[in-house]
């Protein structure tokens, strides 16, 4: 077996490197920024009306590094834990449809507002979003309603279903592209790309809220997912309760997936990439697997976000990115054996 | 470690099925009416035909499946009023066929049958390591503990995770078919290992289709047919092992000779009469 790397010397480099990333994020961009004058004028108390710099910092680069960091985390558990739920080394959120439905629902909103003038917002949340989120929702709870019809939920089912109706969003997504203005067209794909460029602490703070408890949630389920590494019977055996776990990874891991999904769009790659990188590592014993992953998740989508900031003049979407460089990279590992950790 | 070390004396009954009826399907029972006790310090063997309903019996038995009438008794408790993790503690099972989604060390692998004493959130102590650590002593597999397990022979697998069921430290073992896959050799190192362990003080079940094994190594049997009301037979090997059992059992001509040097049942087929070859 490939040696695997001592968890405190893996966590420390990660810490690091996520520090380093932290700090660049937040002085990369259009304009570079001058940490120590920010520093200057906030402990000489100027006020973020007077200074373009510290206003830069505080309402542009802090909000869009954390939104980077939360979704990057979320994303990359949610992936981990499919992984093993579904004891399939492709299985995320994402290969089950629940982006495309999300894509779907804000397609749909975009349309509705075109034909129709329907423009609503709820508690704050543009149409968009809520739709999005509404459509994610809807897809999780179709597939699960039909993967858990025989009481326990058969990975088979969730997949099969989750592809399809993934399917069938998209030709929904088409046939709406089809329908759609120029105008609606051009932010429609926008959309697609995802983005982590939010504007001020709304977005963060729905971010935080909404993906926090999830996280504590499928950290918690670390030994189980590890037992049911070995079978339903054997963890059942060992007094998991192998129907609830499914249950509450699959609930908690999607419903992450569509806040996140809706908050900053359809962002692939990252729970397929993070994990099975940290995986090489640090082997697959999920107590250590996946509070490092979260943290390379975030971290991940960080890097990404910066290299959005200065690949072209002006931003890449963030989706691109991660495609661009994940794809390759993940590509080196299979090649190179490193995904041997699974059984392929 | 092991409560079965201290257990009580040998032939206590740990566990006793009591009438279970059992069906996949509605109208269509697996198990009818059967009655079996496991005792400590024996190993009993779980012997019939395809179909017959061994491996329901022992998934009764370990309490993954709920039977459909009859109770099942572990220490004279009801084996349904225990918790998951308090059935663990005292019960093991080791189902047919295990493939790991991901790859972990042997040792990783031992470790994982502490789940029931470390919990969902606490990690691995000292004492779960010492106790792995015995486990791995246990069945020879120690010279093997950074090795990945999907990489190990198929008797080197069998022999780990019997080590992981170990570290459970239950006083029942109860195995669906542990040497199916297995050649001659390292079938009877795993029996030989399942009678060791029986001897100091487990309760050992071992479903299995090797009836000259069976005959070895089982201090009891007990002989399921399809359809069939409880057990067509139960008791020392000798005593199941029978032309007339074994035929009724199996619907074949079966011949049982004595082993001509140990003396043991040996179970061969036989040419039905009217299909003998000219």
């Amino acid at each position: 077996m490939k040696p695997r790397v001592s968890p405190w010397i893996a966590a420390s480099v990660l810490a690091g490197l996520c520090a380093v990333l932290v700090g660049m994020s937040l002085m990369v961009g259009a304009e570079r920024l001058d940490v120590s004058r920010a520093w200057h004028e906030w402990r000489s108390g100027v006020s973020l009306a007077e200074s373009p710099t510290l206003s830069i910092l505080v309402e542009q680069r802090m909000p869009r590094t954390l939104a980077s960091l939360i979704a990057g985390a979320g994303l990359a558990l949610s992936g981990c834990a499919f992984q093993a739920l579904l004891r399939n080394p492709l299985a995320t959120p994402y290969i089950l449809g629940v982006s495309s439905a999300a894509s779907l629902g804000a397609f749909t909103a975009t349309i509705l507002l075109q034909y129709m003038g329907v423009s609503y917002a709820f508690a704050g949340f543009s149409g968009v979003q809520v739709m999005a989120f509404v459509f994610a929702l809807a897809e999780v709870s179709i597939i699960y309603a039909m993967a858990a019809a025989q009481g326990r939920i058969s990975p088979g089912v969730l997949l099969l279903a989750g592809v399809t109706i993934g399917n069938l969003a998209n030709a929904g997504i088409l046939m709406l592209r089809y329908l759609a203005k120029p105008d609606q067209l051009v932010s429609m794909d926008r959309w697609l790309m995802g983005g982590v460029n939010v504007l001020g602490y709304r977005p963060v703070l729905t971010l935080f809220l909404g993906v926090t408890p999830c996280l504590i949630v499928l950290l918690a389920q670390a030994s189980k997912l590890d037992q049911l590494g070995f079978g339903v019977e054997l963890a059942e055996s060992r007094g998991v309760n192998v129907r609830k776990l499914q249950a509450v990874t699959f609930v908690i891991g999607s419903l992450m997936t569509a806040v996140i999904v809706s908050e900053v769009g359809p962002i692939g790659f990252v729970g397929l990439l993070v994990p099975h990188a940290v995986r090489t590592f640090t082997g697959s014993r999920h107590r250590l697997l996946m509070p490092l992953t979260l943290v390379a998740g975030g971290a991940f989508l960080c890097f990404c976000d910066i290299l959005a900031r200065k690949l072209l003049t002006g931003e890449t979407p963030i989706g691109i990115i991660t495609s661009l460089f994940g794809g390759p990279f993940f590509l080196y590992m299979l090649l190179r054996k490193r995904l041997s950790d699974w059984d392929m | 470690m092991n409560h079965a070390a201290t257990a009580s004396h040998a032939g206590s009954r740990l566990l006793v099925a009591e009438n279970v009826a059992y069906g996949y399907e509605p109208g269509k029972p697996v198990l009818t009416a059967v009655t079996a006790a496991i005792e400590s310090g024996r190993v009993t063997g779980i012997v019939g035909p395809n179909g017959s309903g061994k491996s329901t019996l022992l998934r009764l038995m370990s309490g993954l499946l709920a039977p459909a009438q009859g109770r099942v008794h572990l220490d004279g408790r009801p084996l349904m009023a225990f918790t998951r993790v308090e059935r663990a503690r005292s019960l093991a099972f080791l189902p047919q066929s295990i493939n790991p989604a991901f790859a972990l060390t042997v040792f990783e692998v031992v470790c994982l049958g502490r789940y029931p004493h470390v919990g969902a959130l606490r990690g691995l102590g000292a004492q779960d390591r010492r106790v792995a650590e015995q486990c791995l002593r246990e069945t020879n597999t120690a010279h093997l503990r950074n090795r990945d397990f999907s990489t190990l022979s198929g008797g080197e697998r069998q022999r780990v995770l019997l080590a992981s069921i170990l570290a459970q430290d239950p006083n029942l073992l109860l195995l669906d078919e542990p040497t199916s896959a297995l050649d001659i050799h390292h079938q009877v190192e795993i029996f030989s290992l399942l009678r060791r362990l029986s001897r100091r003080g487990y309760g050992v079940a071992v479903v299995t289709h090797d009836l000259n094994l069976a005959a070895v190594f089982c201090d009891a049997l007990l002989l399921l047919a399809p359809g069939h009301t409880g057990l067509l037979a139960s008791g020392p090997p000798h005593d199941v092992l029978t032309d007339d059992l074994l035929s009724r059992a199996y619907g074949a001509f079966i011949r049982v000779v004595r082993h001509p040097v140990s003396g043991a049942p040996l179970v061969t087929a036989d040419v039905p009469p009217q299909e003998d070859i000219p």
